[in-house]
């Protein structure tokens, strides 16, 4: 049985963990092509108007799966990964919200993922799917030790500073073909002695590293500075980063953003900090204004980047460019210059 | 110190009555206005949601009253809502307000730490038995404010002069803000009764339309954040029903569901199951649940209401097409923000009124507009 996983929203973080687990289910788990033109297109017709980009373009690959010859869509509802947080209310929606999707009769697999509820429950939820895919408990448990296992080899991976399309590469093998290039954006002809800067760029990973969303941001980016992201960042970095709260954030990916970006506008080794966020990301309007506060404070070269099903690559490029001309100007000990436009 | 709070509708009379029991000084807020609105937006971050935004005006007005302390309850997510409270501190301190901002939840779980916000607020001289009774009280405060709003939905479109129920309501508000024992409460509930009982003696129309306006809790409570949206159906002629009331709110967010409140909610994620069977934070659940009740209860027509960018309304009215098809009721999603027009609001209310009109008196039906739309 071939099952699809659509390539949005927590596709970015959590794919080596249900690859890892199909993988022990002794099942095919293939994620759907690289988001383009047609995906978008596709995903606008069929998502809510009001919703996120994110959610937009998760529909999109839900419809672009039905050509894949997969027997199955696989969307979990991902709670929580971690105690004391959730994710994001909209992720909580799925698979609901995006029904309208679902190509016609295409079975959906599904199940609630959450670790709040304690390890014992996560088991038996992951048991109980895989008995209704006819397959035993102990291969579930099995399933599960592998799932964590490729989880925390992605995630070591990324923190030893390796790029998103070499880490996940491993377990996606479309990234690791010639798409893992444009993903990985070295270019041969590229002078590395050019970049002079170290620019983070913080925000979601479904932003950050899908390159059609982004309009190829980390590729432009790339050829000025030396990019960083939130995921290079080791827990224990994020959790210094978060000091100043006086409550803690309870959204997991707002408390990675918040805490790296923090970390980062205080590591004097990175020059400037990019905030990408998309139209309608709730938790990014609360944690874009309290990492812009820390920016400002700090005197760290700060831009917020706002995409959209709408955004032009030409706007995107000027403004890019302004802040990388500030940010260089400051580098060579123009420290009087304004940080923030 | 002076302690201040959010406006939020009727909330404000209950908050003030809890601390005025306790003999602790506070500043109300002025009432809710466009200039209100104009400080919190300019402050507040461009894409968060309009409750912070009307929040941080109210704060903002309330310290040239003298206030010094918020009081807001919290969350553990995953609604934005929760976080408001550390976000709000960190805006005021930036714009110079000098507020001590004390979130009334248990910070990491901890009722001890709650127990101590609380004690904090109240002071020294109030034991804990006062303090429950006070809050008990504020609690049927509550209910009586959610009785009269009840019967104030009822009684607009039955009352034939226009404003009378409008007049009826600020002076019962009045009778409830001054009540200082549950006799008062009482009696203030009981002369609105009495008078919509005078009032529509002399009406003879047919029964009102029912419409159940569901959706996020503070534009649901709020008439300034939502353009009278409720009054203006009345206006119409539409009888309103809603999904929450204040107090149901604070018997589950503040007595941790040990009190129901004048329209419990417990009863709406079971509704809602088939459509939405977990949370998604907020009351986006309830705001499901609450349209599949009004849909069998046989209301004409269901409102969703929500402040642009609401993360689970957003959810929520991603699923309401299939209740909408399911039950074959017409359902509305209304979206405001801080620049909704009123106008605007009415000319969309007034046209939804007017398919639901054409729907009862058979004139037409759902399916001659699709298919008008069709040929």
């Amino acid at each position: 049985m071939k099952v699809g996983y659509p390539r949005a929203v927590h596709y970015y973080d959590y794919f080596p963990f249900w690859a890892g687990f199909f993988q022990g289910l002794d099942l095919e788990l293939i994620a759907s092509p690289l988001t383009n033109r047609k995906i978008l297109e596709q995903g606008l017709k069929k998502a809510s108007d009001e919703t996120c980009l994110p959610i937009k373009l998760l529909a999109g690959h839900i419809q672009a799966l039905s050509g894949m010859g997969v027997d199955a869509l696989f969307l979990p509802r991902m709670v929580s990964v971690e105690e004391k947080t959730y994710l994001c209310p909209k992720l909580l929606g799925l698979p609901e919200s995006v029904f309208a999707a679902v190509p016609e009769g295409m079975r959906i697999l599904t199940l609630d993922f959450n670790v709040r509820l304690g390890k014992r429950r996560v088991i038996r939820t992951l048991e109980e799917f895989a008995e209704g895919l006819g397959k035993t408990r102990a291969e579930a448990r099995q399933g599960f030790l592998l799932a964590q296992n490729w989880q925390e080899r992605y995630e070591s991976r990324r923190h030893e500073g390796r790029s998103f399309g070499e880490s996940m590469g491993e377990f996606d093998p479309r990234l690791a073909g010639e798409a893992g290039r444009t993903i990985r954006f070295d270019n041969p002809d590229r002078d590395e002695s050019a970049a002079v800067l170290t620019v983070a760029l913080v925000g979601h990973p479904y932003l950050t590293q899908d390159n059609y969303a982004n309009l190829n941001l980390v590729a432009k980016l790339g050829e000025r500075a030396h990019v960083r992201f939130i995921e290079e960042m080791e827990p224990q970095g994020i959790e210094q980063g978060l000091q100043g709260l006086h409550k803690s954030v309870f959204w997991s990916h707002a408390r990675k953003i918040m805490g790296a970006g923090a970390a980062y506008i205080g590591d004097e080794a990175v020059d400037g900090v990019i905030y990408l966020s998309c139209f309608g990301c709730g938790t990014d309007s609360m944690t874009q204004d309290m990492v812009a506060r820390i920016a400002r404070q700090q005197h760290k070269p700060y831009m917020v980047l706002t995409l959209d099903e709408h955004s032009g690559e030409a706007g995107l490029v000027t403004r890019l460019e302004a802040f990388l001309d500030m940010t260089e100007r400051r580098v060579q000990r123009e420290s009087n210059f304004s940080a923030h436009g | 110190m002076k302690v201040t709070f959010p406006h939020m509708g009727n909330a404000w009379i209950v908050i003030q009555a809890l601390f005025e029991t306790l003999n602790v000084d506070v500043a109300v807020p002025p009432p809710t206005s466009k200039g209100t609105l104009n400080l919190g937006t300019k402050l507040a971050p461009e894409s968060s949601c309009l409750p912070l935004k009307i929040n941080l005006g109210n704060y903002i007005e309330a310290a040239a009253k003298g206030a010094d302390t918020i009081a807001i309850t919290g969350g553990i997510g995953p609604c934005r809502f929760g976080y408001y409270g550390e976000v709000e501190r960190q805006i005021l301190r930036d714009a110079g307000y000098s507020y001590e901002v004390v979130i009334l939840e248990p910070p990491d779980g901890s009722l001890w730490g709650l127990a101590k916000r609380i004690r904090y607020l109240a002071g020294r001289h109030n034991s804990w038995t006062k303090i429950l009774k006070a809050m008990r009280f504020a609690y049927r405060k509550s209910v009586a404010l959610d009785e009269v709003e009840d019967m104030i939905h009822a009684a607009r479109p039955r009352l034939l002069e226009p404003l009378a129920a409008e007049k009826l309501y600020s002076k019962a508000k009045q009778h409830l803000i001054e009540a200082s024992e549950d006799k008062g409460l009482e009696e203030a509930v009981f002369r609105v009764q009495q008078s919509i009982k005078e009032g529509q003696a002399a009406f003879r129309g047919e029964k009102p339309l029912r419409v159940g306006v569901v959706g996020e809790i503070y534009t649901i409570l709020d008439p300034f954040s939502s353009l009278d949206v409720e009054q203006q159906l009345g206006n119409l002629g539409v009888e309103v029903n809603r999904s929450i009331y204040l107090s149901s709110w604070v018997g589950q967010h503040v007595f941790q569901g040990l009190a129901q409140g004048y329209r419990p909610l417990r009863d709406y994620p079971r509704l809602a199951k088939p459509y939405l069977p977990h949370f998604v934070g907020g009351h986006g659940q309830e705001t499901v649940g609450a349209a599949v009740q009004f849909a069998r209860e046989g209301a004409d027509g269901i409102i969703q209401l929500l402040p642009l960018g609401c993360m689970p309304e957003i959810v929520a009215s991603s699923v309401l097409p299939r209740i909408q098809a399911d039950y074959r009721i017409p359902i509305m999603t209304l979206t405001v923000d801080e620049h909704s027009g009123r106008a605007g609001v009415q000319t969309r209310l007034e046209a939804f009124v007017d398919l639901l009109e054409r729907r009862r008196n058979r004139t037409l039906t759902r399916e001659d507009v699709l298919n008008v739309a069709r040929e």
